[in-house]
């Protein structure tokens, strides 16, 4: 069955939930190409906090090349032996790679019917990945659009408890230029999500 | 008996427009958070580049993405003003 985006009816407010999750991902899955990055130089931002971020990340990435970002990415999250920073939830909680948050959101992904796509080696508790399945449940993607207190549940779960800190250290992080503002679009996102998630409550 | 049922008719219609004033709510604070203002390209970079770490066991989803794509990103100039 084809998969139209007319498959569900998401509302709006919901659609860009996920639009900003995907966002998050894609920038944090991987450094940008210049297609992508070309896109970001142009975007502008509201005086919001979330678009004064998003207009210091196009004043970011009108400063940087596809090279310098990708030897940025590699500094931060890759490096020679690690990276900077491990943007793994097990890490974070428990200080180790591969622990029990990991175990715990495998048995969730099961439970939600998302796969792994074969060609990804990092864990899955990666927070671009996490962003991903975010998206995903908001939009249908592994299904069915999942509900706000299935969705709180998850975001609870797997990203409150460890993300925004995690968002805070991209900010401040030595290596990061282009990734600041990414880091501070994150934490501003995910506490926007938070206090929705407590509204819904 | 019928006193009773309105009761519960009364009931049953604050209930519901307690759940469309949080609805409402939380449509408006997306709104003044700046969720859709400010994100023109940002929702439209988002969606029409990510790799993909997590997927549908369907292997026929990935072949429709670029049709998924261009529709998202339709979908997304028409929210751009949310």
């Amino acid at each position: 069955m084809a998969e139209g985006l007319a498959r569900f009816e998401v509302s709006d407010e919901d659609y860009l939930r996920a639009q900003w999750y995907g966002l998050l991902a894609r920038l944090l899955s991987a450094p940008p190409d210049q297609a992508l990055l070309t896109i970001v130089r142009g975007l502008t931002g509201d005086d919001s906090e979330l678009g004064r971020g998003i207009h210091t990340l196009a004043t970011a990435a009108r400063a940087a090349t596809p090279e310098a970002v990708r030897e940025e990415y590699f500094n931060l999250f890759i490096g020679v032996g690690r990276g900077e920073l491990l943007p793994f939830a097990s890490y974070y909680l428990t200080g180790f790679l591969n622990e029990k948050p990991l175990a715990r959101l495998r048995d969730d992904m099961t439970e939600l019917g998302i796969v792994r796509t074969d060609d990804v080696k990092e864990p899955e508790d990666h927070i671009a990945s996490l962003c991903e399945m975010m998206s995903g449940l908001i939009t249908g993607e592994f299904g069915e659009p999942v509900d706000l207190p299935r969705q709180r549940q998850f975001f609870a779960t797997h990203i409150a408890c460890w993300a925004p800190r995690f968002f805070d250290d991209l900010q401040a992080a030595e290596s990061a230029a282009f990734y600041m503002p990414v880091g501070a679009i994150g934490s501003i996102f995910l506490s926007i999500e938070s206090q929705a998630f407590e509204m819904a409550a | 008996m019928c006193q009773h049922s309105f009761g519960e008719f009364e009931e049953g219609v604050s209930e519901m427009s307690k759940k469309a004033a949080a609805k409402m709510g939380r449509r408006d604070f997306f709104r003044k958070a700046g969720l859709g203002a400010g994100a023109a390209g940002a929702a439209a970079a988002g969606l029409s580049a990510t790799k993909g770490h997590a997927s549908v066991p369907d292997k026929t989803a990935a072949n429709n993405r670029g049709y998924r794509e261009t529709e998202h990103v339709k979908k997304f100039y028409e929210l751009a003003k949310f």
